[in-house]
């Protein structure tokens, strides 16, 4: 119970401004207890959203675009997410006041691939799951780093997966489909990801 | 799947059984904490920290729950990093169901669920699947153990039998260290620091990447560590001094293959208490191929070698040790309600002892084999109801064949909460200090070892339950009941006899419980309960009528707050109480270890990216405090502690 005995040892710290602090202390821990404890506050974005957010920004920096993709220098650089829009608000808030490589960053939200214009980072949600190969086939070639979650996407043409079964995320690049649609992804980022090629049909 | 985790092997196959686990038993919200970190904070983060964040926080999308019917706490790499311990078995203090205790500066005393002592015998050690066992007491040699702590993925503490997937010597117990893949420490890594105790350290490690899906990573590091005191506050003289190497290579190979090739190589001055001077060195290299045949069945292959050599001058004990195991195991899902487990072992083991005059094994060259079988099938009853049944088969050179069968029945009966019961039995094959041990060297002996010493057995009952009550609250409670035959005592007959002439039951409950109290502060408590009825068998005799496995807390808790500030700083504490630990000679109480509390604090600062630094203190409540040993002026001490570090990441 030592412990104890070293603090009576010093009963004069405690007496003065000190036992002020500390009740204030114990006061603001108790307040923040309270806080702490409500239910109510909204569950927010699932945390996986939120750190493939982050990706997305990260792929902005470390993969470079051919001078096509911007026709001109006031192009922004276009992150599009396709169907439904898992990301909330987060995506947003990333990118906002960023730029790259002189670029503003903004964010686009399309409906169908049809709608899909002037974007370089193309996130294809889960719920076009079932037309993925679709929408990839449409935009083979084109400067667009396809981004997606979807059982054999990367394998099946799109250029980056996220994996996401285990506890961290993982990143599967198709180096195939980076040279066909004339990207070129740092090595860095490369080091870090596993490398497939396109399964031959 | 490799053979290392205990959940993977425990019939728990598929990674939800590790969320679950890290749910309910520990903290893993990563290297942030994401679930409500800010965009601004999460942009600041390296490539190589993202693919570090855990995605496993709460508010994740909800996993199938699998049975995991163990009392199991995992020990993070952010729990390791934001405490500040600097050893392994420091680490291991971090595991609410063990009890550990330093002895001194380079020894100490850990188990689960009872029996401490510096050659504690009831325990399986592990790291990446190889044994951290001696032969000599069937034990660890804590002071050869050591690792980049950077580089540790996790550590799976599980209390409780382990004996029928992992065999012999899981009797109370298993510890798995698990290191990080050379694709998880890519980049270059330095640290150093030192302090009062740890007096000074470094350590480096770069991971690259050889060839498309092969990585690689080397590792450096060595300590200087100051010796505890005696009672009086005198050096205890048993400062020593460490550097350990190694490397790791993976190759993601196509096919689903994942060829895995490491190895360690250390050595370790060491002065100790009495005037002898120890000197360590060993190594170790493994291979495993792990091969997925389809998503319902895979296979492992692992073998390794290793070697330790310890030189006790004063005592003028030399051990070499050689250990050469191969490991298969099958894993299939058959039948949609079956996954089987299986598997076969080998291990030779080739121990080379110099006696000195004083104690002796003999004879001095032992050769030994243990060859296991293993089969374990996790049944599924319903949907959230598991029931797990196996048994291990295992045959060593002292007692022929031992049989370790367990049940285990899991019950996931929401989403988020488990109860799990399970029966086992479990043996502690005999070791040489039971069967070779003398003193002194030569007859007439004082003391000998039981030349028909048999197994230890237990039969062990355990009640768990594990919950994620709430977004923010997660707990675990395991109660458990042993019934132990056949312990080791010494026998009051001339010599004294090592002898299985005692038996006895233990039984009590582990408490853990975190709570995120606010998106920067998380809260985590444990507490441990146990109780030991240790005593002679009928017809046998002990010289300490079995008080001597009893040296045990009664009660030990602990309470950790992780605050995470603005600027990035950070600042942990933790505080333990353990329960006094009471001695007897001759079967009469001869003094004891006095309760106490201690407390560890960390501050750290990420100070850009790449560099980290951090001021640690430890045991900051006493000059020095016992935590393990017979009273008496030697006893060893631990003394306050406080270092600081900085860590470069590039």
């Amino acid at each position: 119970m030592t412990f104890f005995h070293k603090k009576q040892r010093n009963p004069g710290i405690c007496r003065g401004r000190l036992a002020q602090s500390l009740r204030f202390c114990l006061a603001s821990i108790v307040a923040l207890f309270l806080i702490g404890r409500l239910p109510a506050q909204a569950p927010g974005q699932p945390a996986q959203y939120k750190l493939e957010a982050v990706f997305l920004f990260n792929f902005a920096q470390f993969v470079e675009w051919p001078a096509t993709a911007f026709p001109d220098p006031e192009t922004p650089f276009t992150i599009g997410v396709l169907g439904k829009d898992p990301f909330g608000t987060i995506l947003d808030e990333i990118i906002s006041g960023e730029t790259v490589k002189g670029h503003k960053l903004q964010v686009e939200r399309y409906r169908n691939v049809a709608d899909v214009k002037n974007c370089q980072i193309l996130f294809i949600s889960t719920s076009e799951e079932a037309r993925f190969l679709d929408i990839l086939a449409r935009l083979k070639g084109q400067p667009v780093l396809t981004v997606g979650e979807s059982e054999g996407f990367a394998r099946k043409g799109g250029a980056v997966r996220f994996l996401t079964s285990e506890p961290k995320i993982r990143l599967r690049i198709n180096i195939d489909t980076l040279t066909e649609s004339k990207l070129t992804a740092s090595s860095k980022l490369l080091r870090l990801a596993e490398i497939v090629h396109s399964e031959v049909k | 799947m490799r053979r290392h985790s205990f959940v993977e092997q425990a019939g728990a196959l598929t990674f939800s059984a590790v969320i679950l686990l890290s749910f309910a038993t520990s903290n893993t919200f990563g290297q942030t904490n994401l679930s409500e970190a800010s965009p601004l904070e999460l942009k600041k983060l390296s490539l190589e920290q993202l693919m570090d964040v855990d995605i496993t926080s709460v508010s994740r999308r909800p996993e199938p729950l699998r049975q995991a019917a163990a009392a199991v706490q995992i020990i993070t790499e952010e729990d390791i990093r934001r405490s500040g311990v600097t050893s392994i078995p420091e680490a291991l203090r971090l595991a609410d169901n063990l009890q550990v205790a330093q002895v001194n500066s380079q020894t100490w005393a850990i188990t689960a669920r009872g029996f401490n002592s510096t050659v504690a015998n009831k325990l399986l050690v592990m790291m990446d699947g190889r044994t951290l066992y001696t032969p000599l007491f069937s034990g660890t040699f804590w002071d050869a153990q050591d690792y980049l702590l950077e580089d540790i993925q996790r550590i799976e503490v599980v209390s409780g039998p382990g004996g029928t997937v992992w065999g012999a010597n899981a009797v109370n117990g298993v510890i798995n260290i698990i290191t990080k893949s050379a694709k998880e420490t890519q980049g270059l890594l330095l640290n150093g620091g030192g302090g009062t105790e740890e007096r000074g350290f470094a350590g480096l490690r770069y991971g690259g990447m050889l060839a498309t899906n092969v990585y690689y990573r080397v590792y450096g590091k060595a300590f200087d560590r100051d010796g505890s005191v005696v009672a009086n506050g005198a050096d205890a003289g048993d400062a020593w001094k460490m550097g350990q190497g190694g490397f790791r290579i993976d190759w993601n190979a196509p096919g689903d293959n994942l060829l895995t090739l490491q190895g360690d190589g250390y050595g370790a001055d060491l002065d100790t208490v009495s005037t002898a001077h120890t000197h360590l060195a060993g190594g170790n290299v493994l291979a495993n191929w792990s091969h997925k045949i389809s998503d319902e069945s895979d296979t492992t292959l692992q073998t390794y070698y290793d070697r330790t050599h310890r030189s006790i001058t004063g005592a003028q004990l030399v051990e070499d040790l050689h250990t050469f195991d191969i490991d298969f195991q099958y894993h299939v899902r058959v039948a949609e309600r079956h996954n089987l487990v299986t598997g076969l072992e080998y291990r030779y083991t080739h121990d080379l002892l110099q006696n000195g005059p004083g104690l002796a094994f003999l004879p001095a060259t032992l050769d030994r084999n243990v060859f296991s079988a293993f089969l374990q099938d996790e049944i599924m009853l319903r949907e959230n109801l598991f029931l797990t049944l196996g048994t291990k088969i295992e045959h060593n050179d002292y007692t022929g064949l031992e049989f370790e069968p367990s049940g285990r029945l899991s019950w996931n009966f929401t989403t988020n909460q488990t109860a799990w019961a399970a029966v086992s039995r479990a043996i502690r094959m005999p070791s040489r200090i039971d069967r070779d041990f003398f003193f002194p060297s030569k007859p007439p002996f004082f003391l000998a070892g039981g030349p028909n010493f048999e197994s230890e057995t237990v039969i062990a009952y355990e009640l768990g339950y594990r919950a994620q009550l709430h977004e923010r609250l997660s707990g675990s409670v395991s109660l458990f009941f042993n019934q132990y035959d056949d312990l080791r005592g010494i026998g009051t007959s001339t010599p004294f006899m090592i002898d299985n002439n005692l038996e006895g039951e233990t039984y009590g409950a582990e408490l853990s419980a975190t709570y995120q109290l606010l998106d920067w502060w998380r809260w985590r408590a444990g507490y441990t309960l146990l109780q030991e009825d240790i005593r002679v068998k009928p017809g046998k005799t002990d010289i300490n009528a079995g008080h001597s496995e009893a040296i045990d807390p009664q009660h030990q808790f602990s309470l950790t707050s992780s605050i995470d500030l603005p600027r990035g700083f950070e600042l942990d504490s933790r505080l333990r109480w353990v329960d006094r630990l009471n001695y007897f000679a001759g079967g009469v109480a001869s003094g004891s270890v006095p309760s106490y509390f201690e407390l560890d604090t960390r501050v750290g600062w990420h100070v850009t990216k790449n560099i980290e630094v951090s001021i640690v203190g430890q045991n900051l409540l006493h000059n020095h405090h016992p935590e393990f040993g017979a009273p008496g002026p030697g006893r060893t001490e631990i003394e306050r502690a406080v270092y600081g570090k900085v860590v470069f990441r590039f």
